[in-house]
């Protein structure tokens, strides 16, 4: 299969339709750059995560069905949020296994991911001179196993650390913890208010103290809520999706 | 009060909270150095992990093997299906041997049971002999951590702490001084002690013997002096054969406190001559949560508390805020099988990270079954009005595509528009630390749609 | 009866059964010098350790512990004991012994642990309650790993032994470690 008969149906989360235009922008552009079909299904909503997470896993069925009726026309479902993919790979066994929901969580893939596996691609051609720090998330690091993880024994490996080491001009910063969770966690950075936001501050603030200028990792809801403690301390720290970096040619 | 109001209030000394996160990681650190020097080590989790399944699903058969092997050997066998006849059949024992003066090492069983304030009501004076676990008792405390019980309090605290129990002298908390007073006035209770109580880390169906980890070797000053041993057990502690000891004894110190073993692995087959053994066999709730498909596996735990040190919502909250024996990971997938509505918070008490997981060594799939919890406790508990109506209607809006885009439009409508105080008042929490991402002035769908048009 | 009680829950509740999985030791296989790597590893929990000719097993304890005035040997090896013990000993009679020295059955590579039994030490309490600890160990006996350890051990009078490794200690004030908690202050091992 080469990469233009390759149909991809592009999965935009719900937060990242409403309120990161910019990063379903890029996520659209990398995919296209790259030369796949990309379609995006214009009904899709949501992959019923913030439901499931919160116990209400069974008032989230319509939403995971609206998820497959959607996307089960697809090679594959490529989408930037690791933590969404994780979700319809391993929550939709509460949906009857259909056909369709098999095809549907075994393609799914998250974006950087689907680059290097799929495509097999990692040098795709950016540029961007600026000192970058990594943020793994979890659902993608523990959960797709993206990378491995600093308390697994094992060889080194990070798909995200793949994609952004071939940028040019990026120089990609060591932290102090190399993969400790953000805080974020959902419905969490509301109702354990109090420590969400300090696990953010603490995330942050390894941040800056290696010298980061710009923060990115592959899904945005933990660097929504980073993003939050960087604009509410006026901390001289961007926050950007590697979909974002990827795509820019500066 | 549930783990978010405690955690904030410990959250109010940030000092404290940094200081408690940098304690643990620390130890951490050090579990990941000394397991990923041992050649195999995730294979060697896989084992320890099989083993404890093949004990469940056999576990009758291995509890009867283990008693008679035990009986065999001259040990008195007990069995309790619950805290107060675990507590009962223990005051039997030291009142056959009119014992008065107890010493007890580390065991959680015992303070699951709440063996202590029991004894004590009969005037028996029990002593914990854990360093830490002396540190707590004095200060009339639970334990904030099952391996080190004392992690919440500074040297400082233990300075003042003795000053006022021991007798010490004001040393500004210096740690070589305080062991040594602690260790002339714990001789003193060992030395005087009628009864020696331990917790039991395996207990081995082949043999009938247990095996007592510990580093301070007080769980052996105190059973080799005294005139009696109770060795107290969950019914989950078997293991099959005595060879197993080989994959568990690897495991556990590294996953602990990153030592390759402890100080002290001691084998307990028969009582010294002249001398008594017992064994107490506890249920409490354990064969119930063996019921559980879903959650039987948090019975395969050996209490290293590796899942503790490596919780970043652990680390940042203490192990008082979770208000159980067993605090973190854990025990937020022990407790609601024990007392749904008591505990229904803890496991809402984690952001799914999967850290506590991967560092388990006899591999619980503790996030997991956190989700699974979550899910039970919406359907059984009364959940909080506001929450419960915002996630019902989302599960409405987001089925339903023309709703989504509507209600989606609005609400970033009414976050571009609505004054600042609106938005960050008392009750909305994400506001508190947090800025609300800035809204642009188009969705990616508006965008999408626009850019179809000018194809 | 709550023996009958458990027994019929567990009966009931346990699942369909799984097997006990065969533990293949080549995977912890290693090519190492387990006298050399034994040493490294009781270092690390805070022993100290000397290899010698057995000839020099008096001098060597003298040098480390030189102002010892009561002392209890268990084992041929050595001639420095002044207080006799034998298996009924009132353990409480050793509180204020200074030095013991027992002999060890078996080394362990991956830990630094010391394999005694009640054998070696005639009185159970004898390691624990000494000021300080001596264990001679003939360094042919030295294995690769726990697993290899129990396999070695497997065939015994089992009434009690106990893995040593490194002399007591406690982190349980701020993580500080600190040598000499309830047990010996020291360990020193001889490697003949």
């Amino acid at each position: 299969m080469t990469n233009n008969t390759i149909k991809v149906g592009l999965f935009i989360p719900c937060y990242v339709n409403q309120l990161y235009p910019q990063v379903g922008i890029a996520t659209l552009e990398l995919l296209e750059k790259l030369g796949v079909d990309v379609y995006y299904p214009q009904n899709q909503t949501c992959c019923g995560q913030p439901l499931g997470n919160s116990g209400y896993e069974q008032d989230s069925k319509g939403i995971c069905n609206l998820f497959v009726e959607n996307f089960s026309a697809y090679d594959y479902i490529v989408g930037p949020s690791g933590s969404c993919i994780y979700h319809v790979k391993h929550h939709f066994d509460i949906l009857e296994q259909t056909p369709e929901v098999k095809r549907v969580r075994n393609n799914a893939y998250e974006l950087c991911e689907f680059i290097v596996k799929i495509l097999g691609k990692t040098d795709l051609g950016a540029s961007f001179p600026h000192k970058v720090g990594l943020h793994k998330s979890c659902h993608g690091l523990r959960g797709l196993k993206l990378g491995k993880c600093s308390e697994v024994q094992g060889e080194h490996y990070s798909t995200e650390e793949d994609l952004l080491k071939e940028v040019k001009g990026l120089e990609l910063m060591a932290l102090n913890r190399k993969d400790e969770c953000c805080g974020f966690g959902g419905t969490f950075a509301v109702f354990e208010e109090a420590i969400s936001s300090k696990m953010g501050k603490d995330r942050v603030q390894d941040h800056l103290d290696s010298d980061v200028e710009v923060l990115t990792g592959a899904d945005h809801s933990c660097l929504m809520h980073m993003e939050g403690i960087v604009n509410r301390n006026k901390q001289p720290l961007k926050v950007m999706h590697i979909a974002e970096i990827l795509n820019s040619s500066l | 009060m549930g783990h978010a109001q405690k955690a904030t209030e410990f959250n109010k000394d940030e000092a404290k909270v940094n200081w408690h996160d940098k304690a643990l990681w620390y130890v951490r650190e050090k579990r990941d150095k000394s397991a990923h020097n041992v050649q195999g080590w995730e294979y060697l989790r896989q084992l320890g992990s099989g083993i404890k399944a093949n004990v469940l699903s056999n576990l009758d058969e291995y509890l009867i093997q283990f008693e008679t092997n035990a009986k065999n050997n001259g040990i008195q066998v007990h069995w309790a299906s619950n805290a107060e006849e675990h507590n009962t059949i223990i005051n039997s024992i030291l009142e056959k041997h009119n014992a008065k003066k107890v010493v007890k090492s580390k065991s959680m069983l015992t303070e699951e049971c709440h063996l202590n304030p029991f004894l004590e009501s009969k005037g028996i004076e029990v002593v914990d002999t854990d360093l830490g676990e002396r540190i707590v008792q004095l200060a009339e405390e639970p334990p904030s951590h099952i391996v080190l019980p004392a992690i919440h309090k500074t040297k400082e605290d233990v300075d003042v702490l003795f000053q006022e129990h021991l007798d010490t002298k004001p040393s500004g908390g210096n740690p070589e001084y305080l062991v040594g007073e602690a260790r002339k006035h714990l001789r003193d209770k060992f030395l005087n002690a009628d009864v020696a109580i331990t917790g039991v880390n395996f207990a081995v169906a082949d043999t009938g013997g247990v095996v007592v980890c510990t580093n301070e070797g007080n769980a052996d000053m105190g059973v080799h002096l005294a005139k009696a041993h109770i060795a107290c057990m969950g019914i989950e502690k078997i293991i099959p054969q005595e060879k197993h000891l080989g994959v568990f004894l690897r495991l556990l110190a590294r996953s602990a406190t990153g030592q390759p073993i402890t100080t002290y692995s001691s084998h307990f087959n028969k009582a010294e001559e002249g001398k008594e053994m017992h064994i107490v066999i506890v249920d409490n709730g354990r064969t119930e949560q063996l019921s559980r498909e879903d959650f039987r596996a948090s019975l395969h735990c050996i209490r290293c508390g590796a899942c503790m040190n490596t919780c970043p919502i652990y680390r940042r909250s203490g192990g008082h805020s979770y208000d159980y024996t067993i605090p973190g990971p854990i025990g937020s997938i022990l407790s609601p099988g024990k007392d749904l509505k008591k505990h229904s918070s803890l496991p809402f008490a984690s952001t799914l990270c999967g850290s506590c997981s991967n560092v388990c060594p006899v591999k619980i799939n503790i996030h997991e079954q956190l989700y699974k919890w979550r899910q039970i406790i919406v359907q059984e508990e009364k959940q909080p009005i506001v929450k419960k109506s915002i996630l019902k209607t989302a599960g409405v809006v987001l089925s339903k595509p023309k709703l989504y885009k509507m209600a989606g439009k609005s609400a970033r409508f009414a976050l571009k528009h609505a004054p600042r105080f609106m938005i960050y008042n008392k009750l909305n929490a994400w506001g508190k630390a947090r800025d609300l991402p800035e809204v642009k002035h188009e969705s990616f769908d508006e965008w999408y749609k626009k850019r179809r048009k000018n194809e | 009866m709550s023996r009958e009680a458990i027994l019929n829950a567990v009966k009931k509740n346990k699942p369909e059964v799984l097997p006990l999985p065969e533990i293949d030791v080549s995977v912890f296989q290693e090519d190492i010098d387990v006298v050399k790597t034994f040493k490294d590893n009781l270092a690390l929990v805070g022993g100290q350790v000397f290899e010698i000719t057995t000839d020099a097993i008096d001098a060597k304890i003298k040098e480390q512990y030189p102002n010892k005035s009561t002392i209890v040997t268990t084992t041929t090896k050595s001639n420095l004991g002044n207080v006799e013990i034998d298996k009924n000993t009132d353990p409480h009679t050793l509180e204020h012994i200074d030095l013991a020295i027992v002999q060890g059955e078996l080394g362990v590579s991956e830990n630094g642990a010391i394999w005694i039994t009640a054998n070696n030490s005639l009185v159970r309490a004898l390691p624990f309650i000494t000021n300080d600890l001596v264990i001679i160990l003939d360094k042919r006996n030295i294995c690769l790993h726990m697993l290899e350890a129990y396999d070695n051990i497997a065939k015994r009078d089992r009434d009690f032994g106990v893995f040593i490794s490194g002399p007591s200690k406690t982190a349980d004030i701020e993580q500080c470690l600190v040598v000499g908690a309830h047990g010996a202050m020291s360990l020193t091992v001889l490697l003949v």
